[in-house]
């Protein structure tokens, strides 16, 4: 066996365990002498709480107790920036999702039948469900203290804004709209909690962010945060959907009245659906502006944000997208305006490509609409106008880190399926169009302005001489954790077999954020080569503290020893092991993501999170092919080529690729979480229904690395994200390209394409 | 917990019924359970047929196919009197589910289900299967039209039990068609879907058309309009229009997520013509 080394594509290091179903999940543990918590939500999206008995509920055998919101020890409010949303809903409920309050009990049948016996009484109220009910004039409010209903109201201007558009060659113009997406995770919701002697709050939960999650249940339990300890197993899926409390606060209230018994809770698909965040739907109106000869001069972009019933991270969502709006182009005017709008709908927060794969929608079906009317090469107009480092991006950041959106291009532009595309397309069978479109995208990585971006690394070597990675930032299945142990034994030229990794535990690691934002390996990873580093030379030293050496020169760290080269004598790791001291066969590491100074005067209205320095980008190519009969869509090749800097492990670079383009066709093509007046109708996969094996094509995932990411971890940067803003706008490019219309409203469902290919005229239309 | 059994025989499972009369019967389960999940926690017992070896297996009789009721989709699929005699049957029974889910479905719960999408019904009605129902004292056979009677109705008594389909062996039609369209390429229910057995002279003219439409009504539509518009013609693009046109008018889907009642009617008007492209 050989040591780790960067660079080599590795088996994960969890896919044994995962594969014999070894791997434990929050959702796996059944502590001794559990209970079981159930939420109460009456579905009702806007009302008041009238009446709340629970005595039948109390009768049901095996129920032990049902709380209520007086019951909630804190402010009773959760939320990651806005502390907006009830544990327990007291007076009003704002969506269906809300509860009004939680079940105990010995079973899950008992905690579902006492669920069903609380008999709530809810005075309905008006609410609004849409984006213009909820900004109409004397609108009814969702939230009092949140005039016209906007959580959020920003604006970035650029150079003079949206004014040169009424000087420019040729304007195109067009409006989108794009659906919630679930996030549809494997493994549900789900976690365990209890109260210890000592009283401390242990939970072990299904979570992206252990640490802050402290917080979060702390203020709404009235908890001091050093009192909880979390825990962060790997987790069947997040997706962002686990990014901020989901269980944690219910299991918490749960744990401080089970009388220090373990309490469980898991939420069942449906119950998912309905209280689980989503993506938010978005509309979005785009006026472009280019010279005769395709350069790009002006944009306006509106842009309004469907965020549901409470905050959860909706401006930052809406505050993503707007600094992605205008593409990863150069152009010198821009005016992008967001609103992000309460409704009675279930909320919307974090999923993966936070609010970037609703404009990359917009902005690259713009480019396409802009190509057509200038009469030019689509892929020749993109390179003409990408950005390159040097340059100032739509949001007026100066762009000073890798930037290889024109390579990636230029990778598209020499592949065959790029090269051959109409010889193929002059193939299709009958009743078949087949048509080839584009998409380059980008997306930030980190947290953005104002929040602080930082991990802090441990490392450990065992008394035996075998290492362990205290990770911090959860794996949700990225892969993080195995990049991890990639980048220990790579420094510490250990094999695999010597290496361990640590989930995320509040009491063993520090604090590190989040898992997301495409920040989980770049931060946590370079502050661990720190870590890694200050071992190894702590190793060394101490190999020739026991060697009589005068210094530490030519001695090497080498599977299970190290050697001095000269003598060629060693010392073994278990020896070393059981020399050092507990706190010697520690290490830490940490590291700060670099920010933006001086911060642009461009963006007005933004809270946090702008703006940011490091992107990673990508070029996707689809070919799709239609059925005229049916208006299905197949794609039946993808191309993606993607600038993360430097690739850890390419087999695991191309999955988090395949993954996200999976996920993204999902989103152009088959998934729509569709409400009806706040309650929700696609409850669960018979009607929201994903891709599966059979509708996904080959994909081919090529990393294009002409520049590495300096400020990286051995050059790289995140791409967890990315991938999944170019399949919608390539797969709609592509249907356009095939003679069906450009159609403007996701996802491309087979009655969508049908109508537009054959009746009704396109949304978009050209000017002048 | 509720009691599940296992008969073996006829007579065994006719005695449970006797017995228990709220049992249910469950042969593959694959709608049963999913039913069962969303619905009341009672207790009542399950029968289940799987262990049933006269409801299990493909056999052939006076130039009729017979299929036991509880033979799994998967095993259809794969059996070579059902590819010699009725392909189209074995075709729609591919497009059911996953693998998992066929390898679970049976035919007969298929037919019990009697669900307007249910993928092999439209095969099963121009093929004129007929179906073998018993009881503890009395047997009878129904053709499949007779037999459903509307979305999740069926003429099944209570105390009986499907116990085989009978397909006669038809001459044979040179082209057998069948095409769903679902939301997805697997595990998809479908929005519309057309089975057709066409008989062609040998000089290329329909000597004979069967064509039925699933999932645009509340039980399959077989319109002979449409297949008159076909009798002595040409598979042309006109003449599949024409048929088409014809059997719009005889639908009557439903609006439902998966679909509007206009896009149904447009499948169901565009799908003939692809029998254009198969001969
Ligand atoms: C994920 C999934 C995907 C599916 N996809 C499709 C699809 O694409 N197309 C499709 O048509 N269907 C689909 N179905 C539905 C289902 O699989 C089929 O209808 C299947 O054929 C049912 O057969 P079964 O043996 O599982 O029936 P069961 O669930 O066992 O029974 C269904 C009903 O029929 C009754 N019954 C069964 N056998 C007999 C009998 N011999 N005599 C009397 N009554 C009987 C039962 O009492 C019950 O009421 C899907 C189901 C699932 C879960």
């Amino acid at each position: 066996m050989d040591p780790l080394q960067i660079g080599q594509s590795r088996p994960r290091g969890d896919a044994a365990a995962k594969v014999a179903g070894r791997e434990p999940y929050a959702a796996d543990a059944y502590p001794d002498n559990r209970l079981w918590a159930r939420a109460v939500r009456p579905g009702v999206p806007s009302g008041r709480i009238v009446g709340l008995a629970c005595d039948a509920a109390l009768a049901v055998p095996g129920v032990v107790k049902v709380l209520r919101a007086g019951d909630v020890p804190g402010s009773n409010r959760q939320g990651i920036v806005h502390k907006d949303m009830p544990v327990l809903a007291d007076d009003r409920v704002r969506c269906c999702a809300d509860a009004v309050a939680l079940v105990l009990a010995e079973s899950p049948a008992a905690a579902a039948a006492g669920a069903a016996a609380v008999a709530v009484e809810i005075e309905p109220l008006p609410g609004v469900y849409d984006l213009d009910a909820a900004l109409a004039e004397a609108a009814h409010l969702v939230h009092a203290d949140r005039p016209g209903n906007l959580l959020a109201r920003a604006t970035i201007r650029k150079g003079d804004g949206a004014d040169p558009l009424a000087r420019c060659d040729v304007v195109v113009e067009g409006t989108f709209t794009t659906p919630v997406q679930a996030h549809a995770f494997l493994e549900t919701e789900s976690g365990v909690a209890r109260l210890q002697p000592d009283g401390t709050l242990w939970m072990q939960v299904s979570t992206q962010s252990p640490f802050r999650d402290r917080f979060e249940i702390g203020h709404a339990l009235s908890i001091p945060y050093d009192r909880i300890h979390i825990e962060a197993p790997c987790l069947g899926g997040g997706f962002g959907g686990k990014d901020g409390a989901t269980v944690q606060c219910l299991l918490g209230l749960a744990a401080l009245h089970a009388d220090g018994r373990p309490v469980k809770m898991v939420w069942d698909r449906e119950e998912s659906f309905v209280a689980g965040y989503k993506r938010h739907a978005c509309r979005l109106h785009y006026r472009l502006g280019a010279r005769r000869d395709g350069t790009l001069q002006a944009l306006h972009a509106r842009i309004w944000y469907d965020t549901g019933a409470y905050a959860h991270l909706g401006a930052e969502v809406m505050e993503l997208g707007m600094e992605h709006a205008a593409g990863p182009y150069r152009i010198p005017h821009a005016l992008i305006e967001g609103w992000c709008v309460h409704t009675h709908n279930p909320t919307a927060g974090a999923m993966r490509a936070f609010g970037v794969c609703q404009v990359s929608f917009a902005f690259e079906s713009m480019m396409d609409l802009l190509a057509q009317r200038l009469g030019m090469d689509p892929l020749a107009l993109r390179t003409a106008n990408a950005l390159v480092r040097g340059d100032t991006n739509c949001a007026g950041i100066h762009l000073e880190t890798s930037t290889g959106i024109k390579a990636c291009l230029a990778q598209v532009a020499r592949h065959p399926l790029w090269r051959e595309r109409e010889i193929w397309r002059r193939q299709a069978p009958p009743f078949k169009r087949r048509g080839v479109g584009l998409a380059a995208v980008f997306n930030a990585a980190g947290y953005g302005g104002g929040v602080r971006d930082a991990a802090i690394a441990k490392i450990e070597m065992d008394p035996t001489g075998h290492f362990i990675v205290h990770n911090a930032v959860s794996d949700m299945g990225q892969g993080n954790s195995s990049a991890f142990m990639q980048m220990a034994g790579h420094l510490l030229g250990q094999t695999a077999d010597r290496l361990r990794i640590r989930q995320p535990d509040t009491r063993t690691a520090y604090p590190s954020g989040s898992s997301s934002a495409g920040r989980t390996t770049y931060t946590f990873g370079r502050a661990l080569t720190f870590a890694c580093e200050t071992l190894k030379s702590r190793l060394l030293n101490r190999a020739g503290l026991m060697l009589f050496l005068q210094d530490d020169d030519d001695l090497v760290l080498e599977p299970d020893r190290v050697r001095h080269i000269p003598t060629d004598r060693s010392v073994t790791l278990a020896q070393l092991g059981a020399m050092m001291s507990a706190e010697e066969r520690v290490c830490l590491g940490q590291f700060v993501a670099p920010t933006c100074k001086p911060v642009p005067d461009t963006a007005t209205g933004f809270f946090i999170g702008f703006p940011h320095v490091i992107f990673s980008y990508s070029a996707h190519l689809a070919r799709v092919e239609i059925d005229t009969l049916s208006g299905v869509v197949q794609v039946t090749n993808y191309l993606a080529v993607t600038d993360g800097g430097h690739v850890i492990n390419p087999a695991m670079f191309h999955q988090q690729i395949q993954g996200g383009v999976a996920q993204g066709i999902g989103y152009a093509l088959y998934e729509d979480f569709i409400t009806h007046h706040g309650r929700v109708r696609t409850e669960d996969f018979t009607t929201y229904i994903i891709p599966g094996a059979l509708d996904l094509p080959e994909i081919v995932s090529v990393a294009c690395v002409e520049e590495t990411e300096a400020t990286g971890p051995f050059g790289m940067k995140g791409i967890g994200e990315v991938a999944m803003n170019g399949p919608l706008p390539a797969i709609a490019n592509g249907v356009a390209d095939a003679g069906m219309g450009r159609i403007c409203r996701a996802p491309l469902t087979p009655e969508r394409v049908l109508d537009n290919g054959v009746r009704a005229p396109a949304t978009a239309q050209l000017q002048k | 917990m509720r009691p599940v059994l296992f008969p073996t025989t006829l007579a065994a499972l006719f005695d449970i019924v006797e017995h228990q009369p709220d049992a249910r019967l469950m042969a593959g389960g694959t709608d049963l359970l999913v039913r069962l999940r969303q619905g009341p926690a009672d207790r009542r017992p399950l029968i289940c047929l799987e262990r049933m070896a006269r409801l299990n297996g493909i056999t052939t009789e006076n130039n009729t196919v017979i299929i036991g009721a509880a033979t799994p989709l998967s095993a259809i699929i794969a059996d070579p009197l059902v590819q010699r005699h009725c392909p189209l049957l074995a075709r729609a029974a591919a497009t059911v589910g996953g693998p998992a889910i066929r390898n679970m479905a049976t035919l007969g719960g298929n037919i019990c289900t009697a669900s307007p999408a249910g993928d092999t019904l439209p095969p099963l009605y121009l093929l004129d299967a007929r179906l073998d129902l018993a009881a503890a004292h009395a047997t009878r056979q129904v053709p499949i039209a007779a037999f459903i009677t509307g979305p999740g109705r069926t003429d099944l008594r209570s105390g009986e039990l499907l116990t085989a389909i009978r397909i006669p062996m038809a001459e044979r039609f040179g082209l057998q068609h069948f095409e769903k369209v679902g939301r997805r390429n697997a595990l998809a229910i479908a929005v519309a879907s057309l089975a057709a057995l066409i008989r062609l002279t040998p000089g290329g003219r329909v000597a004979e058309a069967r064509l039925a439409w699933g999932s645009v009504g509340p039980c399959v539509v077989r319109c002979s309009e449409a297949e008159a518009r076909l009798t002595g013609r040409r598979l042309t693009s006109e003449t599949l229009r024409a048929a088409g046109a014809a059997a719009r008018a005889a639908v009557t889907p439903i609006d439902d997520i998966r679909a509007t009642t206009a896009y149904r009617r447009d499948l169901v008007a565009n799908l003939p013509l692809r029998l254009g492209a198969a001969t």
